[in-house]
């Protein structure tokens, strides 16, 4: 059987997008999201609500060899109706795990100069989150944001300081832990801290 | 239990979720003009379909609106589109700046600073500002891509040299995040310094153009000007004949029906504020 969704749509989708909006307008602050959603393992339910509050039938999504599971695909079919294909580059959004990240994010839909929205997202699920691998700065940041993921190592922040250096198109990162999320767009600079 | 004759905010969740979409990317690129497809609401172009559709797609059960047109909370357009989520979402309205989690607007930001805790949302009717220069939506789309600005600064200049100034006083283009020149709205220039550095993250739909775009918080908004001519708000020789400010927009209104003039702050709920009567 599959685990249920959002039991209220309208509202639950409502509150997690306000999460999800805040993260994005508030590069590396991290916000709670109450994901009163059942997922099947190993999909959080603060990445399930993501999918649940953005993903439908318009939206290809990718998943990651650990999120390929069958109640999974079964899950995000039944209740976001979302399209799977096989190919990263070809989905508009991305499910990882911080393990098993796409090789390149280079090569995932990068927008055009014209529609630079035209973009995948790129949703990691992670353990939590960290003070200060890297500091965050740009729009919606108040001076600097010091930040880090759990499992996400220095490789992994050059390659997202090189999406942001490909402005305006790019991909947007949203960073899905246990009730909590945060997001890194492709405006916000990043700059190694030492200690990393 | 009775049943909701309409989803949660009017909107279905298909197209909120296509909405939703579109408000991410306008936050990833600040000042892009990201598509969406606008639909039917129940008023009006004009009444702020495309404000309405991104208030209706951010609205949690939990916020406060407050809706203002011109200024003003009691105005037969901000009273509507109040009147309309009151019915539709369920949530708590009020005519007080600070009080309030979502504010709608068309025409003006209030006086009142905003804080972290708060989404403004503008109503817009035309997005593009290069549209007067450039009907083409092709041409705009690579004029935005290339950075291409330079004919918006000749238009300014063109101002300069026929009237002495810059003669655009409303809907005044700016630079967001030093790339996407955008257009703030109808808001009069005096209230575009405070789209600078604002800690609200501020939002702008366009139904009849079918864009949103947005400023996030703590982004640089520059007013397009020059070094010999630089940015100037409108300032006013007397102070709001109501409550006595010198800091805030002010409107001319006709008192009495022999003509009687005097200008007064077109933000009521600051000007009431002021004079303690709330
Ligand atoms: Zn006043």
């Amino acid at each position: 059987m599959t685990e249920r969704g959002f039991a209220d749509a309208p509202v639950q989708s409502a509150h997690a997008f306000r999460a999800i909006m805040q993260a994005m307008a508030r590069p590396g602050r991290v916000q709670a999201i109450d994901a009163d959603v059942k997922a099947p393992a190993p999909l959080l339910p603060s990445a399930a609500a993501v999918a649940l509050t953005l993903c439908d039938f318009q939206t290809p999504v990718w998943l990651s060899p650990r999120l390929r599971d069958e109640r999974i695909v079964h899950y995000l079919r039944f209740h976001a109706g979302a399209p799977l294909v096989a190919e990263p580059q070809a989905a508009q959004f991305v499910f990882a795990t911080a393990a098993d990240l796409p090789p390149r994010l280079g090569l995932l839909a990068q927008g055009t100069h014209e529609y630079p929205d035209r973009s995948a997202t790129l949703v990691i699920q992670v353990a939590g989150f960290v003070p200060g691998s890297v500091e965050l700065s740009g729009p919606g940041i108040r001076g600097g944001e010091r930040f880090g993921v759990v499992g996400l190592d220095e490789a992994f922040w050059t390659a997202m300081a090189e999406n942001h250096a490909r402005f305006p198109v790019g991909i947007d990162a949203i960073f899905a832990a246990p009730g909590k999320l945060a997001a890194v767009p492709r405006s916000t600079a990043i700059r190694m801290l030492e200690s990393a | 239990m009775n049943v909701p004759a309409y989803n949660f905010a009017y909107l279905n969740e298909q197209t909120k979720r296509m909405i939703r979409r579109a408000i991410l990317k306008a936050i990833a690129v600040p000042g892009y003009q990201a598509p969406f497809a606008s639909r039917e609401m129940p008023m009006p172009y004009g009444w702020g379909t495309g404000g309405v559709q991104v208030t209706a797609s951010v609205l949690t059960p939990e916020d406060t609106l407050k809706v203002i047109d011109q200024g003003a909370d009691d105005t037969t357009n901000a009273v509507s589109i109040r009147k309309f989520f009151v019915r539709t979402a369920g949530v708590a309205t009020t005519g007080k700046t600070e009080e309030a989690s979502v504010i709608q607007t068309r025409h003006r930001i209030p006086e009142t600073p905003l804080t972290e805790d708060q989404i403004l949302v503008f109503q817009v009717p035309i997005p593009e500002p290069l549209r007067f220069l450039e009907p083409r939506e092709t041409e705009t789309r690579t004029m935005h891509a290339l950075e291409e600005y330079g004919v918006m600064h000749v238009k300014l200049y063109e101002d300069i040299a026929q009237y002495g100034e810059i003669a655009t006083t409303y809907a005044y283009p700016a630079r967001v995040a030093e790339r996407y020149v955008f257009d703030p709205s109808p808001i009069p220039k005096f209230d575009n310094p405070k789209l600078d550095d604002c800690p609200a993250l501020q939002l702008f739909g366009a139904g009849r153009e079918k864009r949103i775009y947005a400023v996030p918080p703590y982004t640089s908004v520059r007013s397009l000007d020059f070094e010999d001519h630089p940015f100037e708000v409108q300032r006013w020789d007397q102070p709001c004949a109501l409550c006595g400010t010198r800091e805030s927009f002010l409107d001319e209104i006709v008192m009495d029906d022999r003509g009687t003039r005097m200008f007064v702050c077109s933000d009521t709920d600051f000007c009431a504020r002021n004079r303690g009567e709330r």
